[in-house]
């Protein structure tokens, strides 16, 4: 068992972590907020230029060939800068699922999808059949949609029935999206590869949502501590004082806790979609523990959200502060895919005659 | 102890349900139900006048003022009368609930003949200058000076200095300050408690956009504000007792009312719950539950602490009020938005308007932080109801 990254997997997240500070500061998601600021300043393209849109895309198709657990790192940066362009659900997400439907022999403009995809020039994100909104489709060209679980097509956005709307993030709007009538599924006589292919990438989603909330809850913890540091009242810095001091320690204890469970969701899942294909059976405690990543990093986010919000007293829920942004998002991140009641409801169900064992023997066997 | 309404209280409860359903359901049936801390505008500062004409407004106040005279039983029927009637939230309120008394209570007889008046009929609005960028919950730390000018149309105060977050200024014509009178003084000592008119060269407003994408509170600078010499409440140099006294004020009755808005909103929540089904939900069942226990808590613990109390001196559990209902509020906001889902992130309008559950959400980050913040309040719990050392502070 090792729980570390290798050198290459941490020097990647920091490169990314570094090209973010520069291209996605608070500065650059107030002008996108404010409308001052129109395609963010060729953030997509300079991410396209390293690479990132293809991380998870196969070689032969121009892509990183990267897994699941070497994602999960830059993951956690594109949350750190609170990326307003949907990198995670492309390359997280919609590239590994155009491949997976390519390696099936699906054609229907899938392998110039992928290749479109994995090189940046088109954006690709994912309507989950089952989720009534989806974020990012505002700079999406394609999207990978089904009318169920069962079919899978991929739609340009201008045939989708988009609702645009303003919502909580506002720097990744939620739409609800229609599928054009009678759309016919690019997997025609094949509903459980659909469904496998459905279920890699509601798995994918969350793990990476969890990374994402691991890169918020970072970056809040720091904008509050250093707040604490400088605010000055009653003769001193407010972080002196035990009452902020230890809000900000309760935060970082959940957050180093959550941490090991993402980073072990992402490298079982891994795993897991090597050792089989799209149609393979999940092993129920894999989906167990994204369950318990994507939960255990939303309950981290949140806190590390409300409470460095506390920390800054009346500033802290005023526009003009930075730390709205990356409270919002880690708020919708935290309900997109089913909130905490969901996740503990799947895993109770995955725990009691789902397929889990318990005993003593069992509790540490993988 | 006696927890029931006499039958002349149920006559009282009929005469003020009557009035308030043949008016909202009559000329004011647009505003019925309005939350938004800056909705509807006009119209709300028009049905402040009818309060007022109606005598409505400061049911609590002396007759003389513009009030009833009613009794702690009768304000409690009447709190709960205008929310059961879906009545919008009071643009007045702070007027109503912190000008009025602290003036009422600390003011000259001439000072309440001046402003009592006009705030119960409506006709003037009120904000409240106590925080600045550099004294928030140190308040005593407030830097904004005024100083003493004699003139031959007799002596004024000037003030010099800037207030932030101060609520519905834009809307005000007058402003409570608490500023720095005596040059060199440090904290408590030293201030001065002034009412100072809002539409003059010396006052500036900026609007302070808010999580919740609402502009309700503002930045208020002065640069040689100018009010008049009988115009400081309590003594020159004794504002910080005057400044306390509002904040009993704010911990006061008004909480009762606040209550009843609590109550909207925990309704509203149940029928989300019922319509979008998670009611059958056992874990939100469960905090469904939790919060009915606290809003209970809440409305007996506010009849004892007002019942217990003399005029405008609460009694020592009122301490423990303020961390209670903040606490509770932040915790329904939450669960409003386990019960909405997505569907709550879904903006009404453009650019940022939210149905009023989220927007509670998002308000309701607030409710810790203003009026004094949980961590203040857990050191007044501390210190002054428990007697514990007090907690050590820097150089000012």
């Amino acid at each position: 068992m090792d729980f570390t990254f290798t050198e290459e997997q941490t020097m990647s997240a920091q490169a990314l972590g570094e090209l973010l500070g520069d291209v996605c500061t608070g500065a650059d998601l107030r002008a996108l907020a404010d409308g001052t600021l129109a395609g963010g300043a060729g953030r997509w393209q300079r991410l396209a230029a390293i690479g990132l849109p293809g991380a998870l895309g196969p070689e032969s198709a121009g892509g990183m060939g990267l897994t699941e657990a070497d994602f999960v790192l830059l993951a956690e940066e594109t949350g750190r800068a609170a990326l307003p362009e949907p990198l995670v659900a492309h390359a997280g997400v919609a590239v590994p699922m155009l491949a997976e439907l390519a390696a099936a022999g699906v054609s229907g403009g899938v392998p110039e999808a992928l290749e479109r995809a994995v090189s940046g020039a088109a954006c690709v994100v994912v309507a989950h059949p089952l989720e009534d909104y989806i974020a990012g489709v505002d700079t999406a060209e394609l999207a990978l949609a089904g009318a169920g679980v069962g079919q899978v097509a991929l739609c340009r956005r201008d045939e989708l029935r988009l609702l645009p709307q303003a919502s909580l993030d506002p720097l990744q709007p939620l739409v609800r999206i229609t599928l054009p009538a009678g759309r016919e599924s690019l997997l025609p006589g094949a509903p459980q590869v659909a469904e496998g292919l459905w279920r890699r990438a509601r798995m994918r989603t969350m793990v990476f949502a969890a990374a994402q909330m691991l890169g918020l809850a970072a970056r809040m913890v720091g904008i509050a501590v250093s707040y604490a540091g400088e605010r000055r009242q009653f003769g001193r810095p407010i972080g002196a004082n035990q009452a902020i001091k230890h809000h900000l320690a309760t935060v970082q204890v959940k957050l180093e806790f959550a941490r090991p469970v993402v980073y072990a969701a992402a490298a079982m899942l891994a795993d897991a979609f090597q050792a089989g294909g799209p149609a393979a059976a999940l092993p129920p405690l894999v989906e167990a523990r994204v369950l318990q990543a994507k939960l255990a990093a939303a309950d981290a986010a949140d806190l590390a959200a409300r409470t460095a919000i506390q920390v800054h007293g009346a500033i802290g829920y005023s526009w003009e502060l930075d730390l709205q942004f990356y409270a919002k998002r880690a708020w919708a991140l935290a309900a997109l895919n089913g909130n905490r009641n969901q996740m503990q409801r799947r895993i109770q169900e995955l725990l009691f005659g789902g397929g889990i064992e318990t005993g003593p023997d069992r509790l540490f066997t993988n | 102890m006696k927890l029931g309404f006499t039958l002349a209280e149920e006559a009282f409860r009929h005469e003020c349900a009557a009035w308030l359903e043949e008016q909202l359901s009559g000329p004011f049936r647009a505003i019925r139900g309005v939350t938004g801390l800056v909705a509807c505008v006009e119209q709300r500062l028009e049905w402040e006048r009818a309060l007022g004409r109606a005598r409505w407004s400061v049911i609590g106040w002396p007759a003389r003022y513009g009030g009833r005279d009613a009794s702690l039983a009768e304000q409690v029927i009447f709190a709960e009368e205008y929310a059961r009637a879906g009545a919008p939230g009071r643009m007045g309120h702070l007027g109503v609930e912190l000008a009025g008394p602290t003036i009422l209570q600390f003011g000259t007889d001439a000072q309440r003949e001046r402003f009592l008046p006009k705030i119960a009929a409506g006709e003037e609005f009120w904000c409240q200058g106590y925080s600045e960028p550099n004294a928030g919950s140190d308040l005593a730390s407030v830097r904004t000076r005024a100083r003493l000018e004699h003139g031959p149309d007799g002596d004024e105060w000037v003030i010099d200095g800037q207030k932030t977050w101060t609520s519905l200024a834009q809307f005000a014509q007058w402003i409570f300050v608490v500023c720095r009178s005596e040059e060199g003084s440090r904290g408590p000592a030293g201030l001065s408690y002034l009412l100072v008119p809002m539409q003059q060269k010396g006052v500036t407003i900026r609007p302070i956009r808010q999580i919740t994408g609402e502009e309700e509170f503002n930045e208020i600078f002065f640069d040689g504000a100018r009010t008049r010499a009988g115009y400081c409440v309590g003594r020159p140099g004794d504002g910080w007792k005057v400044a306390m006294g509002t904040l009993a004020f704010e911990r006061g009755v008004s909480t009762l009312a606040q209550q009843m808005r609590f109550r909207n909103e925990f309704d509203q929540l149940v029928a989300a719950a019922r319509a979008n089904g998670t009611a059958r939900d056992p874990l939100i069942r469960q905090r469904i539950a939790e919060a009915w226990i606290g809003l209970r808590i809440m409305r007996y613990s506010a009849l004892r602490m007002l019942s217990g109390g003399r005029e405008g001196a609460l009694p020592p559990e009122a301490l423990t009020y303020k961390i209670y209902w903040a606490s509770w509020r932040r915790r329904l906001g939450e669960l409003a938005m386990d019960v909405l889902g997505p569907a709550g992130e879904i903006a009404r309008a453009e650019p940022y308007e939210f149905d009023d559950l989220p927007r509670m959400f998002l308000a309701s980050r607030s409710d810790t932080i203003y009026a004094g913040t949980n961590e203040i309040q857990r050191n007044i719990i501390a210190e002054r109801a428990l007697g514990l050392p007090r907690e050590p502070r820097g150089d000012r």
